[in-house]
């Protein structure tokens, strides 16, 4: 190539980029559509990422700002006992050993949650608070006579220097005084709800007998600190069980927390962004066509397909920079939404402390910049197609536009080989414990939709109408024949909308499946009449435990042959954090109700337990640790090792961990007792409840501060808690939808734009305004039959996988199937929002001066 | 016999750039039916102007209008609709089909707008223009002056009493253009409808019964 050919090549570029930009003024509405659809997809990401970070970092940031100068913290399951202080002791010249225990107590009256962080403030140095306590308060402080708050928890709650706190905690209400007020070292972090106390005082009042929770280690000035020399020589003072690992490990158990909600979370965001893909996809590709005359005249002139390429590829780029920069402070502002509304997840933090862990820092700018980019540029693939294949003008056909066929043999056999690769990836293991294939699976069927789509659209386009009369079969063949002309982008948007529908339908099987075997294995597990819990916080978060004398009255009341409590603490198995519970065998084998997976009643399993001093497992720690039924399980306890046969296992919702479940002596011995999680007390079949419960009440009041629910209630609470869970998936919904119903718009608009003219010669033949909405409306009902059709197939497929994969694979939970009949109305629903979505193409329609659009050059 | 169509001081603006132009300035024209009149005149004299507010598809800004009866000033837009539907049959230089309708179907289209099938009317009108064979194909298949051909008897096929034609040759090389002048007179008058057409073809202009000649927005002969 010459210097000259060189330059005239980049001349040619001027312009088709002028001519391929025009878009964005000559359309700017449907610009900023696109636009809109790119920043939401991106937002529902980045607010889920956002919101899933802050948590963690929120988690993160209490544990650095808890833990303190501590470098090293020692562990154990259900505890570390104060002897291995002594232990440690010839470590004592080069660390600072100190003891802390941690736990929750409720504000009498207010119902605000608070974290009694007990801490030995003398004995190991612990200098954080030496400036708030002068040697008198000192003394006092040390005596258990009170206690230390952060000044913003002192102001939010009213109080002041001398004033006494009444606190629940374990079931019983303590009065403390507060000592003095400290502030916490930034405006939001996690001291904001923190209480201090002595350690001693909290070892008292969250009943941890000789137990703290943790022991840290800080290096002493001036002594150089080896961290993995330092853990070998800790380690190799403490006995088995007894665990010392870096501080900021302890981290690790909040993200794990949230991972899986995380991933899944992200994971339907991300289907915001394939609807967004399909929109701007569309649109682009639509805004080509119209502009086909353009590049046809440019191509004639020597455009390459290479220039019209970069036209199209640049007019994605801004549509995806501009979207990514608006989906960036969407999705920020959706973060802190979302941070508002789940704080309550994280008792101890309060809303400030969640929102201020959302960050935006550049990284995620850029993130959300390059998600935007992205995407338009996977979208421009569909607008490339379209220009290449424009023709140069002297080819152009005069009688109008048709794309090709749609080849619905290869489409088949492309659905079916992505059919069978979802099959394939749906039983695949899960990578690192997340449900990478599943995810890929739902793709895969994604996928399939998309390519049954240009079909289907062409078989919607050959269903015959004459049973509608002409004066209204017409204008619904002319909008079959408009959309089988324009079949690729139609069939784009009935992706869209497809997707979108899919995402709903899979949802709602999701969710209903679970909601039907949640309140199935309620009603199986939660047989008790009456239940006992801590008092709960306003947004229903239990304060510590119900303490053994808050039982022994419940027993002495009922008898122990008809009290059920429910002990929990943490074990490990093979070095893995399980939760380790223990209830008493012989009222379970009689009215326990614990459905097992094999199907044998619970009255056989828990006789057997008995008989063998076995142990029952939950399918979580099945599927986690791969034991089961006749294995035997080796557990770390509190109390020391101790080695058990599972002798069944049960379904079980309420957690994900994985659960060894002790006969209740056998658990007090090694893990002693720290109070119930719960009691159930199960009355004999001719008791009058409320008579009971007034009964129990009666015996608690003045003494424990406890809850007393019937059944009903109890099933009430768990599934308010299920609905709460699910609310961020509706909101993600609806997001998706949002995005589909612009698709819907912008498609529609531009098929009306692109037709313009063959509706102008509808309407000078003799069609009349009606006949004209009625061809556009047709349209729009024709993309959302289609929506429909492939949204059900493809939600129903994708909603098993959830159910069947994602669940199991994610959380250990093997749910029952249920397809709720509200999918088929979710999927019916799309119909008249396709029609909704048509009336602004419909009014531009009917706004359309034939004699403009038919006029021709003189 | 009160003419098919009459114009009396019909005026017409466009606003252009800020500019009222007179498109039309003060035309008046009767047209008998079944009379054939050729209207001509340079780029830009109104010829299209005329022929739109003919068909009831533009409004007069003064004068008043009648075609077939209707006062298309007075006439609401669902009168004007019905007009169009039922008593004109109109052809364009571009042919204007739908695209993915066949030629049959776009044979069909002004009776089914209104409601009405007559198959045998469809399959006669296209036998005579010579595509009894490609009925089924769509435009796309067809050349231009088969094209325009489909557009001839999609214009004539619910029998219009009048039929306006805006450059109907003016897409098509000389032989088929000849080919569709041809058949639309021949068609005209089987049919007796009369005939507005808007042209710049001499050969069309010397088979009309009237020429009208248009200047600025005026007739200045044959009015």
């Amino acid at each position: 190539m010459t210097p000259a050919t060189a330059r005239g090549g980049s001349a040619l570029a001027l312009p088709s980029w002028t001519a391929v930009l025009g878009a964005f003024h000559l359309r700017p509405r449907r610009a900023l559509a696109t636009v809109l659809g790119v920043a939401v997809g991106v937002a529902a990401v980045l607010a889920t990422a956002l919101a899933s970070r802050a948590a963690v970092a929120s988690m993160t940031d209490d544990v650095e700002a808890l833990a303190g100068a501590a470098r090293l913290e020692v562990t154990q399951p259900g505890g570390v006992p104060l002897e291995h202080l002594a232990r440690l002791a010839p470590l004592a010249g080069e660390l600072v050993i100190a003891p802390v225990v941690e736990g929750t107590a409720l504000v009498a009256g207010s119902g605000e949650l608070v974290r009694i962080l007990g801490v030995d403030t003398l004995g190991t140095g612990e200098a954080r608070f030496a400036g708030e306590i002068d040697a008198r308060l000192g003394e006092r402080f040390l005596r258990r006579e009170g206690v230390l708050l952060a000044r913003p928890a002192a102001a939010k709650l009213g109080l002041a220097v001398g004033r006494r706190l009444a606190l629940i905690v374990q079931s019983r209400r303590v009065e403390l005084e507060l000592l003095a007020l400290f502030d916490p070292p930034r405006a939001a972090s996690a001291w904001e709800r923190v209480l201090v106390a002595d350690v001693a005082l909290a070892q008292e009042l969250l009943g941890r007998g000789e137990h703290v929770d943790r022991l840290t280690l800080a290096p002493r000035a001036g002594v150089p600190f080896d961290e993995a020399a330092t853990i070998a020589r800790v380690q190799a003072l403490l006995p088995e069980g007894a665990r010392v690992a870096p501080a900021s490990e302890r981290r690790a158990d909040g993200e794990r927390f949230v991972r899986s909600l995380t991933f899944n979370l992200t994971a339907l965001a991300g289907v915001s962004v394939l609807v967004a893909i399909v929109l701007v996809a569309t649109t682009l590709a639509t805004a080509v066509v119209e502009r086909r005359a353009v590049i046809a005249l440019l191509r004639s002139l020597g455009a390459s397909q290479g220039q019209l390429g970069a036209a199209v590829l640049a007019e994605s780029a801004a549509i995806g920079l501009a979207g990514g920069l608006l989906g960036v402070v969407l999705g920020w502002a959706g973060a802190r939404a979302i941070a508002a509304d789940v704080h309550g997840s994280f008792a101890t933090l309060s809303e400030d402390v969640l929102l201020g862990a959302v960050r935006l820092e550049p990284a995620w700018i850029v993130a959300g910049l390059a998600l935007g980019l992205g995407t338009a540029l996977v979208a421009a693939f569909l607008p490339l197609l379209e220009t290449w294949r424009t023709p140069p003008v002297q080819h152009l056909r005069l009688a109008g536009v048709i794309e090709g066929r749609s080849h619905p043999r290869a489409r088949a056999g492309v659905a079916v080989a992505l059919l069978a690769g979802a099959a394939l990836a749906a039983r695949q293991p899960a990578v690192n414990g997340r449900p990478l294939w599943a995810l890929v699976s739902t793709l895969l069927l994604l996928a399939v939709g998309i390519v049954l789509a240009r079909p289907l659209l062409d078989l919607l386009a050959r269903v015959p109408l004459a049973f509608l009369g002409e004066r209204f079969g017409t204008p619904l063949r002319l909008a079959q024949a408009a959309l089988a002309a324009a079949r690729r982008r139609a069939a784009w948007a009935a992706s869209a909308v497809g997707v979108a529908v899919a995402l709903a339908i899979a949802m709602t099987t999701m969710i209903a499946s679970f909601r039907s075997s949640v309140v199935a294995w309620t009603d199986q597990t939660m047989r008790s009449d009456l239940y006992l819990r801590p008092v709960a916080s306003a947004d229903g978060t239990s304060a510590g435990r119900i303490g053994s004398e808050a039982v022994a009255a419940v027993t002495a009341l009922f008898g122990p042959e008809r009290v059920d409590p429910y002990h929990e603490t943490f074990a490990s198995v093979g070095g893995e954090r399980i939760v380790l519970g223990g209830a008493p065998f012989a009222v379970a084998e009689r009215e326990g109700g614990v459905p097992f997976l094999d199907g044998r009643p619970f009255g056989v399993v828990f006789a057997e337990a008995r008989a063998r001093g076995g142990v029952v497992v939950n399918e979580p720690f099945e599927r986690r640790f791969g034991l089961g039924r006749g294995d035997r399980v080796r557990l770390t306890t509190p109390g020391g090792t101790l080695e058990r046969e599972i002798v069944g296992v049960y379904r079980d919702f309420s957690g994900h961990l994985g659960r060894v479940v002790l006969e209740l002596e056998d658990f007090l011995r090694v893990a002693g007792d720290e109070g119930a999680e719960s009691v159930g007390v199960h009355l004999p079949p001719e008791a009058d409840v409320e008579a009971e419960r007034a009964r129990l009440r009666a015996a608690l009041a003045g003494r424990f501060e406890l809850e007393v629910l019937d059944a009903r209630e109890v099933r009430a609470e768990v599934l308010r808690v299920f609905e709460r869970t699910f609310a961020v998936t509706s909101a993600l919904q609806g997001i998706s939808a949002l995005v589909a119903a612009l698709a819907v718009v912008l498609v529609l608009t531009a098929l009306v734009r692109e037709r313009e003219r063959e509706l102008a010669v509808v309407r000078v033949l003799g069609g009349s305004r009606a006949q004209l909405g009625l061809l556009v409306a047709g349209q729009a009902f024709l993309l959302g039959l289609a929506g429909a059709g492939i949204g059900l197939g493809v939600g129903l497929a994708a909603g098993t996988v959830l159910v069947a994969v994602v669940n199991v694979q994610s959380f250990g939970w093997s749910l029952d199937l249920t397809v709720p009949a509200s999918v088929l109305w979710s999927a019916a629903a799309v119909v008249p929002a396709c029609l909704v979505a048509g009336w602004i193409p419909a009014w531009l329609s009917l706004r359309l001066q034939p004699q403009e659009a038919l006029r021709e050059p003189d | 016999m009160e003419p098919i169509v009459s114009l009396r001081d019909v005026e017409r603006r466009y606003a252009r750039g800020g500019l009222a132009v007179a498109a039309l300035g003060g035309v008046s024209l009767d047209v008998a039916p079944g009379e054939f009149v050729a209207v001509v005149g340079p780029s830009g004299c109104g010829k299209s102007t005329l022929l739109n507010l003919v068909s009831g598809v533009d409004r007069a800004d003064a004068g008043t209008l009648r075609v077939a009866g209707l006062d298309l000033g007075r006439a609401s837009e669902r009168e004007r609709t019905e007009l169009r539907r039922r008593r004109l049959g109109i052809v364009f230089q571009a042919f204007h089909l739908v695209a993915n309708l066949t030629a049959e179907e776009n044979v069909a289209l002004p009776l089914a707008l209104d409601g009405r099938r007559d198959p045998e009317r469809v399959r006669a009108l296209l036998a005579r223009v010579g595509l009894a064979e490609r009925a089924r194909h769509r435009p796309g298949e067809l050349s231009g002056g088969e094209q325009q051909r489909v557009a001839l008897a999609r214009a004539l096929v619910h029998r219009p009493a009048l039929v306006v034609a805006d450059e109907p040759t003016g897409n098509l090389d000389s032989e088929n253009g000849a080919r569709v002048l041809e058949l639309l007179e021949e068609l005209r008058a089987q049919e007796g409808a009369a005939l507005l057409l808007a042209t710049h073809d001499r050969a069309l202009v010397a088979r009309a019964g009237r020429v009208v000649a248009l200047k600025d927005g005026r007739i200045v002969e044959g009015a």
